[in-house]
């Protein structure tokens, strides 16, 4: 769930232009619904895992709101279950993204939570009211995933048990990052699929290397990443599940290439990035990134460019942080508007969404 | 489903006023609304809901047939919630069955099945017999020491879990921050696994499977862990038994030590040949039978350099080095290549 700052208005743009031509209309089935990120208007992009496959969806959904502040929506997570004619235990919500467009909420959702269960992708807004975002006849392209094997496809010793969880997406300038993890040899993927998708570019893996971590790291999942413009210059930010903080410039992200990182902050132990945006306030930008132990960290992002990599520590270096105490139990970040964030908040078993001003 | 359907419609025909509900499989029918959808649609008069009074109603669609006003809802309502149809100002409820299923689901193994495993293992593989319900692992998987304290943050909680297709094998990694030498959380924290210690692997009997229902057991696997492993994998240690022609009988690879079990399936084969494999000796026998006899000529065994042992050293590849310039080896998939012959009789 990666929203643009540095490129919002380059990728407005391009979205006119990248529209169109490669979603044909149709039945679109989700194996699963997994990841989500708004791209050009209206477009949304979903992370099918069990397909192996990236989905861009024409939501339609390009009436332009200003935010109107304030959102809670409590115990989503029971409403989805009673509008889906089932008990919360069933329910599953696996991304929450805000439509930067109309300020409209969707949400992945699966409806049971074994083999058969159902991927659906639903809707809300300030008002509260869930809607299905309808899939019979819609406007979208799939791109698998190269070397992605095909689901039924079991090689002669019935071994294909194979998976890459996907485990972010985000869509920056004409392009969408695509970061996975397998569940057999310790790979992790960053791919880079051109927008609109093109049957014969399915995008290709990119190598990430980083300062003296070696395959560690490089083999490491991008847990979450967000696009930033870095003294100028275009880059992804990428948290990794083992802490540190990588900034890539996107210049190298190229198919087949391999690029160097730079580890710019090391956020300690038993921090567990789960979602990273990105906002300006006071003139400043400011990454909010929501992680499984400390609550909501804000990081300035002013002299990015200025830290030094960092290759080897024992404590806490590079970009300064501070934690959010009040903000705990988040679990999605979104931007909802220019002075606020959507959270998916798990607190006392409630699971709710709710806006907050941005720190 | 269908048979519940029925016998609620027998014992619950509800007749209020002129309005008369009726459960009919996965729709509801409701008598008596008239024919003539009301301004606000038919959900103002007439709704289906599951679980407490304030939640919003269950989402479908609404049509007329005959004098009839069918709800279709979006998905069938599971049989096992309560479910209030409230049309025309009658409230019906239909009850939920309670699940009546017994436990089956267990754990069938857990690659490595080895019960000596190195300090830098980096990951299980926990086979179930059934597909389990996702969303649970961090709660009822634990790794104990040989005090019974538990290990902290040892598996790496990727929130989406690691599952195969069929939801029946689930991937846990150790947290390779601890793993890996000269980081943060390592430094923090230690390795989750110290050599010479005795660890409990737990999985909880409430792990419920894909229809909510727990295990039948539990399952526990003891293991001891011996020094870190930082070698790289050299074929050209192993010891290959090489099969009479003629015969069916099994070509075998000895690596010397355990290997991923579920890669040691997928990336060893032999050239243009089908057959099964099996594994053994705690995965350090790779066995190979092929469909047909052999025939007494050259073949070759194909190696995928992405094979790792238990600690993720790979083909050639150590899985922790620390130096840039050393790994700036591309991982491309490779293939190295074992040719043996197979002797006349």
């Amino acid at each position: 769930m990666c929203v643009l700052l540095g490129f919002a208005a380059l990728s407005a743009a391009l979205a006119f232009a990248a529209e169109g031509p490669s979603l044909a209309a149709g039945k679109l089935e989700l194996k699963s619904a997994g990841v989500l990120a708004f791209g050009p208007p209206g477009i949304l992009f979903v992370g099918d895992t069990a397909a192996a496959s990236l989905i861009a969806i024409d939501t339609g959904d390009r009436a332009a709101k200003k935010s109107n502040g304030a959102f809670e929506l409590k115990a989503v997570n029971e409403k989805i279950a009673a509008v889906l004619g089932t008990s919360a235990d069933q329910i599953q919500i696996a991304d929450v993204v805000v439509n930067p467009v109309s300020q409209n909420v969707y949400l992945s959702v699966s409806r049971g939570k074994g083999a058969s269960a159902v991927a659906l992708i639903l809707k809300t807004d300030a008002s509260g009211k869930i809607t299905e975002l309808g899939l019979d006849n819609v406007k979208h392209a799939r791109v698998s995933l190269p070397d992605a094997p095909a689901a039924e496809a079991k090689d002669r010793r019935g071994g294909s048990l194979r998976m890459e969880t996907i485990t972010d997406i985000g869509y920056v300038d004409g392009r969408v990052f695509v970061a996975g993890l397998s569940n057999e040899e310790f790979a992790s993927s960053l791919r880079s699929v051109p927008y609109p998708f093109k049957a014969a570019d399915k995008g290709a893996g990119i190598e990430i290397f980083h300062g003296a971590h070696g395959r560690f790291e490089t083999n490491a999942p991008v847990r979450t990443f967000v696009p930033y413009k870095v003294a100028n210059t275009p880059h992804l930010l990428a948290a990794y599940t083992c802490t540190p903080l990588v900034s890539i410039p996107l210049s190298e992200l190229k198919p087949g290439n391999k690029v160097k990182g730079k580890t710019i902050a090391e956020l300690g132990n038993r921090n567990r990035p789960l979602d990273m945006i990105v906002y300006s306030k006071g003139g400043q930008d400011f990454i909010l990134m929501a992680n499984s132990s400390r609550g909501v960290m804000k990081l300035p992002t002013a002299n990015l460019d200025k830290y030094e990599a960092i290759v080897a520590q024992t404590e806490k270096q590079g970009v300064p942080y501070e934690t959010i105490e009040a903000l705990k139990g988040v679990q999605q970040l979104d931007r909802y508007g220019a002075n606020a964030a959507l959270l998916l908040q798990v607190e006392g078993g409630s699971v709710d969404l709710r806006t907050v001003a941005l720190p | 489903m269908r048979v519940l359907a029925t016998i609620t419609l027998l014992v619950l025909p509800a007749v209020a006023a002129d309005v008369i509900v009726r459960r009919d499989g996965p729709v509801f029918r409701v008598a008596g609304l008239g024919t003539t959808e009301p301004a606000g649609g038919w959900s103002a008069v007439f709704q289906v809901h599951v679980g407490p009074q304030d939640l919003p109603p269950v989402m479908g669609t609404y049509v007329t047939e005959g004098s009839e006003v069918v709800f279709k809802p979006r998905f069938p309502v599971s049989d096992t919630v309560d479910c209030r149809v409230v049309a025309g100002g009658t409230t019906i409820v239909f009850p939920g069955k309670a699940s009546s299923t017994e436990p089956s689901a267990h754990v069938r193994r857990v690659f490595p099945t080895a019960w000596k495993i190195p300090a830098n293992q980096l990951k299980f593989y926990a086979e179930f017999s059934a597909p389990m319900e996702k969303g649970q692992a961090w709660e009822r998987i634990r790794l104990k020491n040989s005090v019974g304290e538990t290990v902290d943050l040892a598996f790496l909680e990727i929130e989406q879990e690691l599952w195969d297709r069929e939801g029946k094998r689930l991937t846990l990694l150790f947290d390779p921050g601890r793993i890996k030498r000269g980081v943060l959380p390592r430094e923090q924290t230690g390795a989750a696994l110290r050599a010479g210690e005795t660890y409990t692997l737990i999985i909880d009997q409430e792990y419920r499977d894909a229809e909510g229902v727990p295990m039948k057991q539990g399952y526990f696997k003891v293991f001891q862990v011996e020094p870190e492993d930082r070698a790289f994998i050299d074929p050209a240690k192993w010891e290959v038994r090489i099969p009479r022609a003629g015969t069916r009988d099994s070509l075998a690879i000895a690596f010397g030590e355990s290997i991923d079990g579920p890669l040691a399936q997928r990336l060893i084969s032999v050239e243009g040949v089908a057959g099964a494999v099996e594994l053994g000796a705690f995965e350090a026998l790779w066995r190979f039978v092929p469909e047909k006899p052999w025939e007494a000529k050259e073949y070759k065994i194909l190696v995928d350099t992405a094979l790792e042992d238990l600690a993720g050293n790979r083909v050639g590849r150590p899985f922790d080095v620390d130096v840039f310039e050393r790994i700036t080896v591309r991982t491309d998939r490779r293939v190295v290549t074992l040719p043996f012959r197979v002797p006349r009789k």
